[in-house]
């Protein structure tokens, strides 16, 4: 397909949308912790001090508000900016449960192997679910349609975590087909070189096995009903008549039918790392997700804000990018934005 | 025919028509039903949910042991006198999933209605308002279809964690509403906006039917289906979110539910050990209730769609 004219119009819609929604969370990630009833630095200030037997300093408790970013003695506008300000400088503050560690360095590392996951479940959960629901919907209620649409059901009901026990259970402990944990082997150097990848996208294959097989389902029946009225639509009868071949009409429905199934792609990053995030601790591998759990153990919540933001970012940026496609895509969207 | 007679069959006319009023009613009554059991998908699912329902209230009424009582010996196999053996701590398995029952799906369900009620409110009222308002509207639930809903939940439940305070069932229900409202949300302006450019609406206007007439007369009425469809897909929601929140240890632990039975299922790695009773039976019955609710799901969707529908009559299909 030859593009011929950028949709300016539209993106720069999707740019201010992005923005207004990227401030949104910016604010969210600020209120949530003031809107808690009381003081989450106080009850762990007093946790330490009965711990410690009384001898705890003062000037603690006002350490743990910095460090929670919660001040009771400046305005609200004023925290504001500074919260801003720092982030836009890259500090989000030091990590309690890994101390003096600060959280974008946990990031920085924990990050690029969430998004990993989270990117290769979801293209592969895409193009399988796809041909699956088109599969299913040309051989409209037939065996292989039902058993299809049931397999996806069964699979999208499963609670996501026990499943991802039994695969762990199955194929590393008793299986031993697969690692336990980790990201990559210890004899791997890291970097970009061939054993290395390999030993990444083995140890990746339980973790995005299973958000694929419970993702799946979203896919399949989205495709399936889209497809059965292109299928049954005039324009298909009229490609009969003219003499098309079979797997060219084929084509042709699944190509109309891809579209309005495209839109569901933002609903889809948010559940997919949704997945991730729960199944990086079954799979103890090192994402942002296992660190979120040891952040929610010990409260530790710069860590817990700074992982909510950067996933909430990475997220924005994969739906920009999917819509901004989208646009160039969508013949529709192009005459409206031109 | 004499007076008496007379009477009586005045009698019986008026008998019939209260009674037939009173079928009338009743058929009413039973409409939204009779739109689940249209189609063979959601027929299976409503079942399936039934017997759900009724396990529920058996278990209200009825468990063999206290569900939260540690009274009988550590990780017991299953036997006659314990169906699915004892847990890790000595509670009985089987009453445990009775007793689970009823607020699992109490959870369910009242994410389901309280979601719809917020995402019908919402997408109608965009689908009518004026352009800048419908924006602001669309850019809100963009947010809130954007933030996955798991980290919500584990800063929320932090949070509470960290006022040695976790999330009850009306806190986990409360965010688990907020986090899954945007979904249907944008169905219902959708659908909203495509069925009010409609003629007929368009003579109502005209007409001169207010605006909240129009809304609950026709446009809630015509995409009833989408939006009983839009209560399951919420429902399977609230139950998924009610294990994710018992998973991460942020609700309350001591409540006997299936997300909690799992939780302590895990956390003594039932599943190394080989205790399968612990683990499968919460673990399935959480599968069934949500493959229930998207059987309804799908099949109201088949409802909704007519193109979906199956014409027994003319099936011009590509051959496969």
């Amino acid at each position: 397909m030859i593009i011929t004219a950028i949709p300016i119009k539209y993106i720069l819609k999707r740019l201010t949308i992005f923005i207004g929604v990227f401030f949104g969370a910016l604010t969210l990630n600020f209120v949530l912790p003031r809107l808690m009833p009381g003081d989450p630095a106080e009850v762990v200030y007093e946790d330490l001090l009965k711990d410690s037997g009384g001898t705890l300093n003062v000037t603690y408790l006002h350490q743990l508000e910095s460090e929670y970013g919660i001040s009771t003695t400046k305005p609200i506008w004023d925290q504001y900016f500074t919260y801003l300000n720092d982030l836009f400088h890259g500090n989000l503050g030091i990590s309690i449960s890994f101390y003096p560690t600060p959280v974008s360095k946990i990031l920085e590392e924990a990050l690029p192997w969430t998004l990993f996951l989270v990117i290769s479940a979801v293209t592969i959960s895409f193009f399988v679910g796809n041909r699956l629901g088109r599969y299913a919907g040309i051989n409209r209620n037939t065996g292989k349609d039902l058993a299809i649409d049931l397999f996806s059901m069964f699979m999208a009901a499963f609670p996501a975590f026990v499943l991802a026990f039994i695969m762990l259970d199955v194929f590393s402990v008793y299986g031993k087909l697969f690692p336990i944990g980790g990201a990559y082997s210890s004899s791997v150097n890291m970097g970009f070189n061939i054993p290395f990848i390999i030993s990444a996208m083995y140890h990746a294959v339980l973790p995005v096995g299973t958000i694929i097989l419970t993702s799946l389902g979203g896919w399949v029946l989205g495709m399936r009903n889209n497809i059965i009225p292109n299928v049954n639509s005039d324009y298909i009868n009229f490609s009969q008549n003219l003499g098309m071949k079979d797997y060219q009409i084929k084509s042709i429905a699944y190509r109309n039918a891809l579209l309005p199934n495209l839109t569901g792609f933002s609903m889809s990053i948010g559940l997919s790392v949704s997945g991730v995030i729960i199944e990086e601790s079954i799979f103890s591998y090192p994402g942002v997700g296992m660190y979120m759990i040891t952040a929610i153990d010990n409260l530790d919540y710069p860590l817990l804000q700074g992982i909510f933001l950067m996933v909430i970012i990475a997220v924005l940026v994969g739906n920009l990018i999917v819509d901004i496609l989208l646009g160039f895509l969508d013949p529709r969207i192009k005459q409206e934005g031109e | 025919m004499s007076k008496i007679q007379e009477n009586r069959s005045i009698g019986n006319f008026r008998g019939e028509f209260v009674k037939n009023k009173l079928i009338n009613s009743l058929k009413k009554l039973l409409k939204p039903f009779g739109l689940l059991l249209a189609n063979n998908k959601s027929k299976a699912g409503f079942v399936l949910l039934m017997g759900m329902i009724i396990f529920s209230i058996v278990g209200v009424f009825y468990t063999p042991y206290a569900p939260d009582a540690y009274l009988f010996k550590k990780s017991l196999g299953p036997s006659s006198s314990h169906l699915l053996g004892t847990t890790g701590y000595g509670q009985d398995v089987f009453s445990q999933l009775l007793g689970g029952a009823a607020p699992t799906l109490m959870v369910g369900f009242s994410v389901g209605i309280l979601g719809t009620l917020i995402s019908v409110f919402v997408g109608v009222l965009s689908g009518f308002a004026s352009k800048r308002v419908n924006e602001l509207i669309n850019g809100i639930v963009n947010i809130f279809l954007v933030i996955p809903g798991v980290l919500l939940i584990m800063l929320f439940g932090a949070y509470f964690l960290g006022l040695h305070q976790n999330l009850g069932y009306l806190s986990t229900v409360l965010i688990l509403v907020i986090t899954g409202w945007a979904f249907g949300a944008r169905t219902f302006r959708s659908v909203t906006l495509s069925v009010a450019k409609r003629d007929y609406i368009l003579s109502s206007i005209l007409v001169g039917e207010r605006k909240l007439s129009i809304i609950f007369r026709q446009i809630i009425k015509s995409i009833m289906p989408v939006i009983v469809s839009n209560f399951f897909f919420t429902a399977m929601y609230g139950t998924m979110g009610l294990t994710f929140v018992e998973y991460l240890g942020v609700g309350n632990l001591n409540q006997v539910n299936w997300g909690t039975m799992l939780y302590w299922a895990i956390n003594n790695e039932a599943y190394l050990v080989g205790e399968w009773w612990w683990i499968l039976p919460p673990a399935i019955l959480i599968s069934v209730l949500m493959f229930a609710f998207i059987l309804l799901n799908f099949g109201m969707d088949e409802i909704a769609n007519p193109a979906l529908r199956v014409f027994q009559t003319k099936k011009h299909r590509v051959k496969a």
